[in-house]
């Protein structure tokens, strides 16, 4: 009986990647290269991420993971190789093409990054301001309330960023990508420093955006959980490149010990 | 450091351990040139922000109001004592040579040529540029300044081009007021042995003021704000390594631009010095 099920999911599992595969791919990278003082970090890399997939991308601390998707949103240029994004090379565009491009493309930082400054409506309010022609105060009001629905926390709008949860920190940095609608969403360790709970939770945030929007997503994890939940595809970086990539369950049972040392929890 | 000069002499290498030292401070060197090359660029980058739209009105009114209003009370405080103190040290050597009446003008021409610019823009130094390298420090590191980047904001624009103006404006206003308040503390040391009148004291005071001691004195005023307000957003823009980081950007904020306002001094005086010997 429990087999027949792994069965049917595995041809789930199969059916959905052929699907994706169909789809067309919103970011290509080939043989990028990135080094910091003499130290190569990235050595060459190779992916492609098709529309409305979820990317998970494991390995360890400072491997440079968090580099790579630095790249594609051109926060960081790499030495060497080629980064598309939407078919476009991200080292060519001019200011103006790189911000048309980071309206499309969303990233939530690993420490959430909100303006310790501001409200969460103003944090919201910011990117949508600058990106957006909309000018109408109720419209704004209303797309602001729209996305805090979204996350669950229409009630902290007024709230200043110091008086959230780490979750709920995590959330308003979901929302505040999420305002502009992106077609891409970089989460850059999503559920680091969040207890089970709320990264269980934050993990079926991951993937209702993704069936909402069907937006495409790389997400940086350490979390098995979370790479469980949310993974069409994974990916282990090391040493600089590529070492294997599958699905979770591919990689959980791979021949390889190596790959499969990632999944043992002690 | 006698044997290591013979050593060179005859063409052998100085010691393993003096030659550490000397390539540290060759080190030293590298990193002040590119300290101030990259401070260059960096003003380069503020100047072409400067005059390309969008401007950033709101945050701009924000940052001159709160770096004005942030620092009123402060300066108001030290002028005033500023003006009380200069009075009364120099009241016994001015009344040696029998010219106390001369100490109103006196007290002014020093305020307003020197000591009121100068101290105010030491005490801006300390607070808003240290409020500034911390302020933008702490948003390098927690990711806010790439966050902004990549929500398509320019962050050069809309954190560095609205504060140095704000600096560069608000210094010259914060040194006005500072000369007023310093008048009235000279004013009320001025009174404590004797008395004269407000209006008097006035009229004694401008009347020892020339424009050539009003101008050079203004204009220093506004590259004291620009070289704060550049400075500390330097400092904190590119601030790193965590908190450790935040705390070193606003010390270097608060040493360097205090170092340039003395040196933007010593120019200035050099300069009104050769523009007043032309004037007469």
């Amino acid at each position: 009986m429990f087999s027949r099920f792994k069965m049917l999911e595995q041809k789930e599992n199969i059916i959905s990647n052929s699907m994706i595969n169909n789809h067309k791919i919103v970011i290509q990278i080939e043989h990028l290269k990135k080094s910091f003082n003499g130290n190569n970090v990235l050595k060459d890399i190779n992916l492609t991420v098709r529309e409305g997939e979820n990317l998970v991308i494991l390995g360890k601390s400072g491997i440079g993971k968090s580099v790579l998707i630095k790249c594609i949103v051109g926060l960081i240029y790499p030495d060497a190789g080629s980064l598309k994004v939407f078919g476009k090379e991200v080292a060519e565009m001019n200011p103006r093409e790189l911000n048309v491009l980071r309206t499309r493309v969303g990233f939530i930082f690993q420490g959430n990054a909100l303006y310790d400054s501001m409200t969460v409506r103003e944090n919201l309010e910011f990117p949508l301001r600058r990106n957006k022609t909309i000018t109408d105060p109720y419209v704004i009001e209303e797309l602001i309330v729209d996305t805090l629905e979204n996350v669950g926390l229409v009630d902290a709008i007024d709230k200043m960023p110091s008086e959230l949860s780490g979750g709920m920190k995590k959330r308003i940095g979901v929302a505040r990508t999420l305002i502009l609608k992106p077609e891409i969403i970089l989460y850059d360790e999503p559920t680091t420093g969040l207890d089970p709970l709320t990264s269980r939770e934050i993990s079926n945030l991951i993937l209702k955006i993704q069936n909402k929007y069907n937006a495409s997503s790389i997400i940086i994890s350490h979390d098995l959980n979370c790479s469980k939940i949310t993974s069409d595809r994974m990916m282990i970086l090391h040493e600089g490149i590529i070492r294997t990539e599958g699905t979770f369950d591919e990689l959980k049972s791979s021949d390889d010990e190596w790959v499969r040392s990632y999944f043992k929890i002690d | 450091m006698n044997l290591n000069i013979k050593k060179i002499f005859r063409n052998e290498a100085p010691k393993s351990n003096h030659n550490e030292f000397d390539l540290s401070r060759f080190k030293n060197v590298e990193s002040f040139l590119n300290e101030i090359g990259g401070l260059s660029r960096f003003t380069g980058n503020f100047f072409r922000e400067l005059f390309r739209p969008p401007y950033e009105h709101k945050e701009l009114l924000k940052q001159t109001y709160s770096i004005g209003l942030s620092t009123l009370p402060l300066i108001g405080i030290t002028a005033f004592i500023m003006g009380l103190v200069l009075t009364l040290q120099s009241r016994p050597v001015m009344a040696e040579f029998g010219a106390e009446s001369w100490l109103p003008g006196m007290v002014s021409v020093s305020i307003v040529r020197e000591i009121g610019p100068v101290i105010t823009a030491l005490i801006c130094a300390g607070k808003i540029g240290s409020g500034i390298g911390a302020e933008l420090g702490s948003m390098r590191v927690t990711e806010q300044i790439d966050a902004m980047e990549v929500s398509g904001t320019n962050p050069m624009k809309y954190l560095v081009v609205t504060r140095v103006i704000a600096t560069t404006f608000m210094i010259p206003i914060l040194v006005f007021y500072s000369d007023a308040i310093s008048f009235f503390g000279s004013y009320i040391a001025v009174n404590m042995h004797g008395f004269i009148s407000f209006p008097l004291f006035i009229n004694q005071a401008f009347d020892s003021l020339h424009y050539y001691d009003l101008i050079p004195a203004t204009i220093k005023t506004f590259f004291f704000g620009f070289a704060i307000g550049i400075i500390s957003c330097y400092k904190g823009y590119f601030s790193e390594n965590g908190t450790e980081g935040v705390g070193k950007a606003a010390n270097s904020a608060v040493v360097i631009s205090s170092l340039v306002i003395f040196i933007i001094d010593l120019i200035a005086v050099q300069l009104s010095e050769v523009f007043h010997v032309f004037s007469i």
